[in-house]
């Protein structure tokens, strides 16, 4: 089990109802995470939709995650 | 008939306005200047006007023919009296005709005002107590002649001084869309001097955006977005050039207009357009700013696609739908978010330009002014794309499927047999419901999730607000095989 710390923005953050949020998870990598969260918080974004960020670095849906690791899913936004 | 002229007879302004007939005239503005019967608190009986006239002939004609120029107005006249005057009667009198009233207005008072600050002419007060004297006109200019546009506070900085300044004077900035982050950036960009800003905004000033873009007022409503802002600017910096450009950025015209500017700004409010601009600055080889705002926060990328850079597609290589979330008519937005991230973007504009240090590269920065966090994130450049970027061949990319949009009356979309949903959530259908009968509510989310539901031998006409949302939806539908999905062009704000 790590521990990883989430950052929510735009959409998520809503669909969260959290701006941010430590959690214990088996998952293995960011695209298994957002899975697990996604039917936690019943997000309506695909993976495929989003990016994601670990430690500040845009990164691969599968690298492995580390215990500690910031991650942030990040939406797309467009509003001007 | 000259456009200024003395006269010793008295005005007739219906003659005068009359002259200035013009049918491609909407708007005529007229200023009289009468004789006031007191001036310093002593009561005036009469007035006496002189002129040297030679030299205020030519003078008046530039000051009217400077004000059409400046202001973009069709004609105007001016006629100043001589000689002695009763109180109450017209001593000077301006008239303008042009397109709009704005022009006429401003025109107006321009012409009024150097009239009475440059020309030479000297009035004599004859006050009922017997007592009489000279008053030089320019003693009484209504306003102070106009100061030029001052740089002095960004001259001293270090790393601008005036060759900074110069080489902003040279700069030509393109700016995709005039809205929230338009007007920021706009101004930030106008007091600066930027020599040249091309505003491209096909769009007219809605009530709803006055809230967040100062650009407009009131009056503006309905006026082209990109002339309107051109007009408010020149008039606030004067020495610096302003090109409108009210047409939508297409696939047809991106790189076009990109390679007008050094610098590429996005102000958009929609995905396609934000990667069409992407794709036509690495494509011409112009570092593009860009940004959006949701709600409190806002992202901020600058692609340096020219020098190595990353850009939006090595981090979203397919164009994302528009649609998918919401935009700021859909979520709502607070003033100062879109005047936060458009000053950033100006910010990095300037950086750029003045090859200032700090400049934001292969990073995306998320702000969140609710809790005043922000983050760098580091963005880097996509590995396939060494030398060129591998991702994008053209700027058709980014354009929408066409024949997935219907332009039709819904009733005679359903009388061709369509089953129109409505995709709108709950709130916004109680708030304004659908006056059509035979019509199915599904709110979006629960349509994607129930897309397997749908009849594969119908034919489904998706309907929302504004045709974002149904156009999108439509897409994903048909993405995941339901080949039998519509979308209504423009919404049910199109249908009158």
């Amino acid at each position: 089990m790590a521990r990883v710390h989430l950052r929510y923005y735009a959409l998520l953050r809503e669909q969260a109802g959290r701006q941010a949020e430590t959690v214990e998870t088996a998952a293995q990598t960011p695209e298994a995470l957002y899975a697990e969260l996604a039917t936690r918080h019943g997000f309506r974004l695909a993976q495929s939709q989003l990016k994601v960020a670990v430690n500040a670095s845009f990164t691969d849906w599968t690298c492995a995650l580390a215990d500690g690791d910031e991650v942030v899913f990040i939406p797309p936004v467009a509003g001007g | 008939m000259n456009a200024f002229e003395f006269t010793h007879e008295p005005l007739e302004p219906a003659a005068l306005s009359a002259a200035l007939a013009d049918p491609a005239a909407g708007g005529f503005a007229a200023f009289e200047g009468r004789v006031r019967n007191q001036n310093d608190g002593r009561v005036v009986s009469r007035l006496e006007y002189e002129a040297f006239e030679e030299l205020a002939q030519g003078e008046g004609e530039r000051i009217v023919a400077e004000a059409l120029r400046r202001h973009g107005a069709l004609r105007a006249r001016c006629v100043h009296r001589l000689g002695a005057l009763a109180v109450g009667e017209i001593a000077v009198w301006v008239g303008v005709v042009a397109a709009h009233r704005a022009e006429a207005f401003s025109a107006c008072r321009q012409i009024i005002n150097e009239i009475k600050h440059r020309l030479p002419i000297w009035k004599k007060e004859y006050f009922a107590d017997g007592d009489s004297g000279w008053v030089n006109c320019t003693h009484c200019a209504e306003a102070a002649r106009v100061p030029d546009f001052d740089y002095s506070r960004q001259l001293v900085l270090p790393e601008i001084g005036t060759a900074g300044q110069q080489r902003l004077a040279q700069s030509t900035v393109i700016v995709i869309g005039a809205g929230g982050l338009g007007c920021a950036v706009l101004s930030g960009l106008a007091g600066a001097g930027i020599g040249t800003i091309v505003i491209v905004d096909d769009d007219v000033v809605d009530p709803a955006n006055l809230h967040r873009q100062p650009l407009y007022t009131p009056d503006d409503v309905g006026r082209q977005k990109a002339g309107a802002a051109a007009a408010r600017l020149a008039a606030y910096n004067p020495t610096i050039r302003l090109r409108p450009m009210p047409v939508r950025l297409t696939a047809a015209n991106a790189k076009e207009i990109v390679v007008l500017g050094d610098v590429v700004v996005d102000c958009s409010d929609n995905f396609a357009t934000k990667f069409l601009v992407n794709d036509a600055a690495v494509l011409s080889g112009r570092p593009a700013v860009l940004a959006s705002v949701y709600q409190y926060e806002g992202q901020l990328q600058v692609v340096r696609a020219d020098a190595r850079g990353s850009c939006l597609r090595c981090q979203w290589p397919e164009a994302t739908r528009d649609g998918l979330v919401g935009n700021c008519t859909e979520s709502g937005v607070l003033p100062p978010v879109p005047a936060v991230l458009g000053s950033l973007q100006a910010m990095e504009v300037l950086k750029l330009l003045l090859d200032l240090p700090g400049q934001l590269r292969d990073e995306v920065l998320l702000v969140d002014l609710l809790e005043l966090g922000q983050r760098r994130l580091s963005a880097p450049r996509a590995r396939e794309c060494n030398d060129r970027c591998a991702r994008i061949r053209s700027v058709d990319a980014a354009a929408p499927t066409p024949e997935l949009e219907i332009a039709l009356p819904l009733a005679e979309a359903a009388a061709q047999g369509y089953r129109i949903i409505d995709i709108r959530n709950p709130e916004e259908c109680a708030q304004s419901p659908l006056a059509l009968g035979g019509h199915e509510s599904i709110p979006l989310p629960r349509l994607l999730d129930a897309a397997s539901t749908l009849d594969p031998r119908l034919r489904y006409l998706l309907v929302c607000a504004h045709g974002i949302r149904s156009r999108a939806a439509a897409e994903q539908l048909r993405a995941g095989g339901s080949g039998n999905v519509w979308s209504l062009q423009g919404g049910l704000a199109r249908q009158g």
